[in-house]
């Protein structure tokens, strides 16, 4: 019996409402599409070979790699790089909170020291940190992109770089790490066969929405394209941007591991 | 004629075992919501790594506001699935209310939702804002389950624009209710697109489980409250008209004859939405409240002829079927808290608060009922009431205008004066919108908290 007061009420509903959805619009993080661009694009073809045998000069200095996340929370790698070589790995962003403190105090020291020992990002999980592990190797893959990005002039040495590994193996398939972009995960499958692209398969796009149809336009082409560049440095598909970066960041991560 | 129907003692016992002072659910059930409401956000946060610039934001929004309008649609449906919990706990009347008040925010939802997606489709194609239109005819055509959800949409906006207070008032109620039927069509419609194109329900499995399982629910009352409950109640009890009785002019009593009517379920204060099967009133159904407590044998309600429908019921035949839904209403014995109660009627709203005054439990002197009506003819049933309040030891007031149309004068004073402990007494009220409201005032004037004010409104 509370005298209503219809008008007020809705504008009370409309303000909540739109500032609601704008704190969290804002509370999200803006992907940056350059950085992705530089992870996945950037990368040179002599990344094709093998990343992990610390054959490609890398540039000196320090580079941070992408944010993985995961379950937990986000890990971060961070690498110093002296004369070619990994000199120091920290995580600057690790899972916190809870069980993760523990974990995270446990296996970060272990996943430096591992990244250091083996001058790449192919290194055993620790036991009892899967998803930290897993989040760890994936943002030092992406970091080892950046700093071979830096200090890796000699593009065109894709598909000459005779010595690869992946060049004397004989046809085999490997799936990349799957990207994650603003529509969704990108997850690409290559088949490498005598050092050559011979195929390359999106196993996970953008679905829902406007997605299926970018996803079935762009795809496709990126597929195309991957095989006639025979490494990850491929054009994007205009109308496709996000999509084309998670698909040439998640080639990549293909590519290192037929390299390795 | 009708001293038949004075239950007295053993509708009053019949009232005592059922009396369980309950919390009304509304608090949990609004925090459920808004928890509902969180669950859904988080969904849409989780699988959003992150926003690009502003097409990704205006997408985002877009995809915020459908995934809202999606969970909340539910609701508002299941606010009108007539759950007993709903209807005979929280109320009827306040259950309208809601449902009225979500329907409008999720249509604003809706509208906001398909604004934003397309605009920022519009963007991602690289098109402008003008181009809005033209990127919902694409999306039409080339997404799964968007023709459907584009009539469905239609549908709802056609039901909202009829909804809205001017337009609504210048349609016949039963047109306005069928069209407002079509409702489900449109939920129905607008589901598939939610699930076949809904970003959050593509990426996560459980999320589309759990949205299959809410409206599966809602669909699930819906089909057992709506329509099997009334089907095996009217099965169970086959009533019918007995006899129409004219209590003042203007006024009429039906009694309604059945088996064992006393199994329904009803208490004093509530009513049953009432079809008659009879020309011309067969395809609408009225909520009357009972005027009398349920009797194994016969039920009666008393309807002032102010509409096309009320009119009619003077020239039932006895012996036409009746159809009825219910018990709803939750201004029952459930509702008191003290030992003293003050029954407040207004014209024909003494029809709830007589069958209250006859079971309402309690001693010679702790029930007392004020009337209001226009003049001494109008005061329907007054013989019944002196009768129980002779019975009871009940007192019983009258207020009517005098004779120079001079209105009565019920004011906190007023009330204090009649009424000395008023601020001791738990009142029930039933009356028009106006006078309600000026009771309710003077009421709380006299010092009675508003917990203890219990009142039925249909008025949105």
């Amino acid at each position: 019996m509370r005298k209503s007061h219809p008008v007020r009420r809705a504008v009370l509903a409309t303000a909540a409402t739109v500032s609601g959805i704008v704190l969290l619009l804002s509370l999200k993080p803006a992907s940056d599409p350059g950085s992705a661009e530089a992870a996945g694009g950037a990368a040179p073809p002599a990344a094709a070979q093998s990343p992990q045998g610390g054959s490609q000069p890398i540039g000196d200095g320090t580079v941070t790699g992408d944010a993985a996340s995961t379950q937990y929370g986000a890990v971060q790698v961070r690498l110093t790089v002296s004369g070619g070589k990994i000199t120091k790995a920290e995580a600057v962003q690790a899972p916190k909170g809870g069980q993760s403190d523990q974990v995270t105090s446990n296996a970060v020291p272990r996943l430096n020291q591992a990244a250091v020992a083996a001058q790449g990002a192919e290194i055993d999980a620790v036991s009892g940190a899967t998803y930290t592990s897993a989040g760890y190797k994936k943002s030092l893959q992406s970091a080892l992109d950046k700093a071979r990005a830096a200090g890796a002039p000699e593009s065109g040495a894709g598909d000459g770089g005779g010595g690869g590994n992946a060049g004397e193996a004989q046809a085999r398939t490997v799936t990349g790490d799957a990207a994650q972009t603003q529509y969704g995960p990108v997850q690409v499958r290559v088949t490498v066969s005598g050092g050559k692209i011979t195929k390359a398969e999106a196993v996970q796009a953008p679905k829902g929405g406007q997605s299926d149809q970018v996803t079935s336009n762009a795809v496709p082409k990126l597929n195309q394209a991957a095989v006639a560049a025979g490494s990850a440095e491929i054009d994007a598909v205009s109308g496709a941007t996000y999509t084309s970066a998670g698909y040439k960041q998640s080639l990549q991560s293909a590519l290192d591991k037929a390299g390795g | 004629m009708t001293t038949t129907l004075a239950g007295g003692r053993a509708a009053r016992r019949q009232t005592m075992r059922r009396i369980r002072p309950r919390r009304s659910p509304a608090v949990p059930l609004l925090l459920a919501v808004g928890a509902g409401a969180v669950a859904v956000l988080w969904l849409w946060w989780t699988n959003t790594p992150s926003i690009a610039d502003t097409t990704g934001k205006i997408i985002a929004a877009g995809r915020i506001t459908g995934l809202l309008a999606g969970y909340l649609m539910a609701l508002v449906v299941l606010q009108m699935a007539r759950v007993p919990a709903l209807e005979r706990r929280v109320g009827s009347d306040r259950v309208a209310r809601w449902h009225a008040m979500s329907g409008r925010y999720t249509v604003s939802l809706v509208i906001a939702h398909v604004f934003l997606i397309m605009w920022g489709y519009a963007r991602q194609a690289g098109k402008s804002l003008g181009d809005i239109v033209g990127q919902t005819i694409t999306s039409i055509n080339t997404l799964p389950d968007m023709g459907k959800a584009a009539i469905g949409t239609g549908l709802l906006f056609l039901i909202a624009f009829l909804s809205v207070g001017p337009v609504r008032r210048r349609l016949p109620y039963d047109g306005w209710y069928h069209v407002h039927l079509l409702t489900y069509a449109a939920v129905f419609l607008t589901f598939w697109h939610q699930i076949t194109t809904g970003n959050e329900f593509a990426v996560e499995p459980t999320a589309k489980t759990f949205w299959y399982g809410l409206y599966g629910v809602v669909t699930a009352l819906v089909l057992w409250y709506r329509i099997i409950t009334p089907v095996r109640l009217n099965l169970r009890h086959r009533m019918r008209v007995a006899a129409v009785i004219e209590e003042t002019p203007g006024i009429v009593s039906v009694l309604i004859s059945g088996r064992r009517l006393h199994r329904m379920g009803a208490e004093a204060g509530q009513f049953f939405r009432w079809r008659f099967l009879a020309p011309g009133m067969r395809f609408s159904s009225h909520p009357y409240s009972l005027s009398a407590a349920p009797r194994p044998d016969m039920l009666r309600i008393t309807v002032k002829a102010i509409g096309d429908h009320s009119s009619r019921l003077r020239e039932l035949e006895p012996g036409t079927r009746v159809w009825a839904e219910g018990p709803y209403g939750a201004l029952t014995a459930q509702r008191r808290s003290r030992g003293k109660v003050l029954l407040v009627a207004g014209g024909v709203g003494i029809t709830p608060m007589r069958a209250l005054f006859e079971t309402l439990p309690g001693a010679a002197g702790d029930i007392t009922l004020l009337y209001r009506a226009n003049s001494t003819q109008d005061l329907a049933l007054w013989s019944e009431l002196a009768k129980i309040a002779d019975e009871r030891g009940a007192r019983l007031m009258y207020a009517v205008n005098s004779p120079d149309g001079e209105r009565p004068d019920i004011s906190a004073e007023s009330l204090q004066r009649k009424i000395p402990d008023v601020d001791r007494h738990d009142v029930f009220m039933c009356g028009p919108p106006g006078f309600a409201q000026s009771v309710y005032d003077a009421l709380r004037g006299a010092g009675v908290p508003a917990r203890r004010i219990h009142h039925e409104s249909f008025e949105m």
